[in-house]
């Protein structure tokens, strides 16, 4: 094989001669050039709504960083021990060895405490990232066709996100995340037929177990964020071999993407937005505390505090819970009991309609083409009425388990709190929804543009149910 | 209120006997004063014999016989008695008396019968460690980890500790005013009650190693940090580094 | 705007940055140049600084902050760059639709069923591989029965079964009626069982002007008005750990079940659908407090099979 003759590089650029020699070498064990080639030049939109997934993913980033950090202080062991470190107020007191680590790590450990707060706040905006891209990606469309298997990728995402961010604030075996693990087990307990056998074998037997905190760790630094990671590179593979949706708009149309090369502007917008998402990170967890697991003291069984909240993504679910009447079924000595309603019945409807709903929507309208333009919420009135009428209804669910807090802040009775909140959840949706609809209407009216589909709600049940057949 | 009610006939002011039956010793005339303040402020809803009074609506004041000074001391330093209208609930306000007169009514009701004195607190002497495991036991369900307050039903609520000092605290938790149950000594005795008002007092300027302590009540405000300060400074990144919606060229045109 | 496609053939056609004009630089950019090594600059200081904190024993918050300006600077100039020097203009790429053409398809179609046929002639080895490995799976399952132990009677009964057992505070010391005033409330558990979490339990000292009304056949439950209920929510299991001594009330912070003491802690508010369990109270040789008997049923939240 003779080899082509290169031109010598000029003395004068010296970055050209290594850059240059290590690409061959590369090309040479890979024949990698054309790829490369193709991946530089591959376009990106650059809408500021299609960063919303990014910050998710640079907020996993920051997580998987800080938290290999935090695994080298971490002690996962429940075996008890008397605190006798630098922080006076519990000094003496008997505790678990895993919330000695969290103290020691707090306050004997330099940069540890600004570490476990970086985590901590990247876990809270990693799900607010998640929260406002899945309504970005719900209220353009672009979940349809081909889009829909990264659409339940992320509707995966979304759940394991939230147990990884449970699970981690309940390794530090704090009063207040102890209570919260007691409620996982009423409410795993409330499942029929297998609850007490699934809490049992989750737990180690009867609450509170000698193994919960050994097991939660292995699922909280392993099983999940393995999978969280293997979806997330599936979810990118899969958004590379689509190319990524557009708006509407001058030289825009299906067969064609518009925006910014990858090399360099793309990368490198993408890069800058890593660093400012990690520089956002680090200044809330360098300036609010969070989770000061030190004025909680450790976990009791037996006590309890007022203002017992989760994090804020699992607030729906919390409230769901305080909302609830406490209606129950009892039959034969059998029962189901209250929890199962909110806790298990609610959060299964909501992810299966979740994962359901590009189906649902192509059932209904009938649409089972390809599409790359996205919409505009305001020519899709029913969607996006009913996706404002579902958040307004976790919406008020959240504010539901804020119920004593706002009472105790606001000088109110918590009892006639909750009971707004009754009222209100069901009132509020369908009046979102409504005003929704209105509005979109007028929008595309004042616009001149048109409405995409003329499917109108009262047709959507005999829709779903007939499907194609519906259309002739 | 949480003081045992005992309805007696008006009987004759008959103080002297009350006071020969009631504590030993006290300054006499502390009491005397004591006693003047009472006649004119408080009479009037716990009767002139200190043994409360009904009317038809129910009871307007309960009796104080069994009240003690550490009631007395409680409700008067923090503002809750006097009560303009005995239908409302207690609410802390400013002390409508001065810390003599108070002295002066405290050794008053005092005499009235056998509750519970003022306790001799001592924060110094306790351990803060033990005290803040009593407070955790028996007080942070309805006060909050944090001392910060809770909600209990009906409109009711656990207030603050943030700015009690320590003997209204050692009355508080000898007296239970209000809805607040009552904490004996056999339960917590001298020394965990001064390690418990100890741990009190940290709680009022407690150490905040990570930053801002936002509040002191858990996720919730934390949440709205995440939100209100993390998510928005991060969509103005967003809104920095990316375009807008190139739709806003084309208003009024064809999609 | 030009529509310079990069494709296979062709080299794009590199359009130029916003802030290069004719010379080098335009005002905006040397502006914007600036601004980035600025950026690039207090990101140094801010690293400098940040492993003095750390050389001088650390401080969450300057670390933090200090953090925060290294990588934000840097990320600022990395943006200000891309926006001002990096080419910013639309271009355009093609995209094809997913679906393959129908050849591609028929051509995958032929090839897998080809090889396929081999596992489809082959109906006894079919069948016997595919329960072989049915079993397989069956049998990987069983490791998962040795995370725990079977839910037995452990979810229906605490240490206080059998009775006659006195109750202690979490000292271990028994208690004796007078030393829980009026009002007063005291947490306690099965003598030598303080670390059950299920029998953890809720000694109350009501008022006698507070109407008690026990349930029938509990009338003897209570000693000297002291009444035993159990402290776990019958919901999803907090301590109900608020009791209000003026209404009488035991309230759960969790979720704001609300019990009413004086009429067997049955729920009046809240999600709660089960009164609190009741423990049967007498009084031992010495006159401390000892449960007669276990609770009036299972504790805490309820499950499938709770009533059989």
């Amino acid at each position: 094989m003779s080899e082509q003759a290169t031109p010598r590089p000029a003395r004068r650029s010296p970055e050209r001669l290594y850059t240059h020699r290590i690409a061959r070498w590369i090309d040479g064990r890979l024949g990698a050039a054309k790829f490369a080639r193709t991946a530089l030049n591959k376009v990106f939109p650059d809408n500021w709504s299609f960063m919303l997934g990014e910050l998710a993913l640079y907020s996993f980033v920051v997580l998987v960083l800080t938290g290999i950090y935090l695994t080298f202080f971490f002690d996962a062991s429940s075996n008890r021990v008397v605190y006798t470190g630098s922080y006076e107020p519990l000094r003496g007191v008997e505790m678990t060895q895993a919330y000695r680590s969290a103290l020691e790590l707090s306050f004997d450990v330099r940069a540890g405490l600004v570490m476990r707060q970086i985590h901590h706040w990247a876990a809270l905006l990693f799900l607010a990232a998640i929260t406002v891209h899945l309504a970005r990606v719900f209220f353009t469309g672009a979940f349809r066709r081909p889009r829909e298997i990264n659409w339940i990728i992320g509707c995966t995402l979304l759940p394991l996100a939230m147990f990884n961010g449970l699970f981690g604030y309940s390794l530090l075996d704090d009063q207040l995340s102890g209570t919260g693990l007691r409620i996982v087990y009423g409410i795993t307990i409330s499942i029929p037929l297998v609850g007490t056998w699934a809490a049992s074998l989750l737990f180690g037997g009867e609450f509170p177990g000698p193994d919960i905190i050994q097991r939660l760790y292995v699922i909280h630094i392993l099983l999940v964020p393995a999978l969280i990671a293997v979806l997330i590179a599936l979810h990118l593979a899969i958004l590379v071999r689509h190319k990524h949706t557009q708006f509407p708009g001058p030289g825009r149309r299906e067969d064609n993407v518009v925006g910014e090369r990858l090399w360099p502007t793309y990368a490198f917008k993408a890069l800058g937005l890593f660093f400012l998402t990690s520089g956002v990170l680090a200044l809330l967890g360098g300036v609010f505390q969070i989770n000061p697991i030190w004025v909680y003291g450790p976990f009791d069984p037996a006590e309890v505090s007022t203002a017992s909240q989760p994090d804020w993504y699992m607030g729906w679910l919390d409230g769901a819970l305080r909302i609830m009447p406490g209606w129950e079924i009892r039959a034969f000595g059998f029962e189901i009991p209250n929890p199962f309603f909110p806790g298990v019945l609610l959060a299964g409807v909501t992810f299966a309609l979740l994962y359901a709903w590009p189906f649902l929507e192509a059932r209904v309208t009938g649409d089972h083409s390809e599409h790359h333009i996205l919409d505009r919420p305001r020519q899709r009135p029913v969607r996006t009425a009913l996706g404002t009428a579902t958040l307004s209804f976790y919406v008020i669910c959240f504010f539901g388990a804020a119920a004593d807090v706002l009472a105790s802040t606001f000088g109110l009775s918590v009892n006639a709190i909750l009971w707004t909140f009754r009222i209100l959840v069901l009132v509020v949706p369908p009046v979102v929804a409504w005003v929704t609809y209105r509005l979109c209407k007028e929008l595309s009216a004042r616009d001149g543009l048109p409405i995409a589909s003329q499917v109108t709600m009262r047709e959507i049940p005999r829709r779903l149910l007939r499907g194609r057949a519906a259309e002739t | 209120m949480a003081l045992p009610l005992l309805v007696t006939a008006a009987a004759t002011p008959a103080f002297a006997g009350l006071g020969a039956a009631g504590r030993p010793g006290g300054d006499d005339e502390l009491v005397a004063e004591g006693r003047e303040l009472y006649e004119t402020g408080c009479s009037s809803c716990h009767g002139p014999d200190g043994r409360g009074v009904v009317d038809e609506q129910g009871e307007r004041g309960p009796s104080l016989e069994n009240a003690g000074e550490a009631a007395a001391y409680y409700y008067l330093s923090t503002g809750r008695m006097p009560l303009a209208n005995s239908e409302e609930q207690p609410t802390s306000k400013e002390p409508a008396y001065g810390p003599e007169e108070i002295e002066a009514l405290v050794a008053f009701v005092g005499t009235l019968g056998t509750g519970p004195d003022v306790p001799d607190v001592d924060p110094e002497a306790g351990d803060l460690a033990i005290g803040g495991e009593v407070f955790r036991a028996n007080c942070q369900a309805c006060h909050g980890a944090a001392g910060t307050g809770g909600a209990l039903s009906y409109g009711r609520a656990a207030p603050r500790l943030t700015s009690a000092p320590p003997r209204q605290i050692g009355s508080a938790v000898r007296v239970g005013p209000g809805e607040m149950p009552v904490f004996g000594p056999d339960l917590i005795d001298a020394d965990e009650l001064n390690g418990l008002v100890r741990y009190v007092q940290y709680l009022q300027d407690p150490e905040d190693p990570g930053g801002l302590p936002i509040g002191r009540t858990g996720p919730i405000p934390e949440g709205f940090v995440a939100w209100l300060v993390g998510m928005v400074a991060l969509l103005g990144v967003v809104a920095w580094i990316g375009t807008r919606s190139p739709i806003r060229r084309t208003r009024g045109s064809e999609p | 705007m030009t529509d310079p496609r990069g494709t296979e053939e062709s080299p794009p056609v590199v359009t130029r940055p916003p802030s290069t004009g004719d010379d080098e630089l335009t005002r905006r950019g040397a502006r914007a140049e600036r601004a980035a090594a600025v950026s690039f600059l207090l990101a140094m200081a801010a690293a400098i600084g940040l492993t003095i904190v750390y050389w001088e024993g650390g401080q969450p918050q300057a670390e933090g902050i200090l953090l925060a300006v290294v990588l934000g600077g840097i990320g600022v100039g990395i943006v200000l760059w891309a926006k001002h020097f990096m080419p910013t203009e639309d271009v355009a790429e093609d995209r094809h639709p997913m679906e393959s053409s129908e050849e591609d398809i028929a051509a995958f179609a032929a090839d897998f069923q080809a090889g396929g046929s081999s596992l489809q002639r082959r109906r006894v080895l079919v069948a016997t591989a595919g329960g072989a490995c049915a079993a397989l799976g069956v049998a990987l399952l069983f490791p998962i029965r040795s995370l725990g132990p079977r839910p037995g009677r452990g979810f229906k009964q605490t240490a206080y079964k059998g009775g006659d057992i006195r109750v202690v505070d979490e000292n271990g010391m028994p208690v004796h009626p007078r030393d829980l005033p009026v009002d007063g409330f005291i947490t306690v558990w099965p003598d030598g069982h303080t670390d059950d979490a299920d029998a953890s339990t809720l000694l109350i000292h009501f008022r006698s002007d507070q109407d008690f009304q026990p349930k029938a056949g509990r009338e003897d439950w209570t000693v000297d008005d002291i009444v035993a209920y159990s402290k776990l929510c019958t919901h999803v299991g907090c301590p109900v750990g608020l009791y209000q001594a003026e209404l009488g009330l035991l309230l759960c912070p969790c979720h704001q079940s609300t019990f009413d003491v004086m009429r067997h802690a049955k729920p009046i508010f809240g999600p709660a659908a089960r009164s609190l369990p009741q423990l049967p109270l007498g009084l031992d040789g010495d006159g401390f407090i000892i449960a007669t008997a276990d609770f009036s049923g299972p504790v805490g939240p309820g499950f499938w099979d709770r009533g059989r």
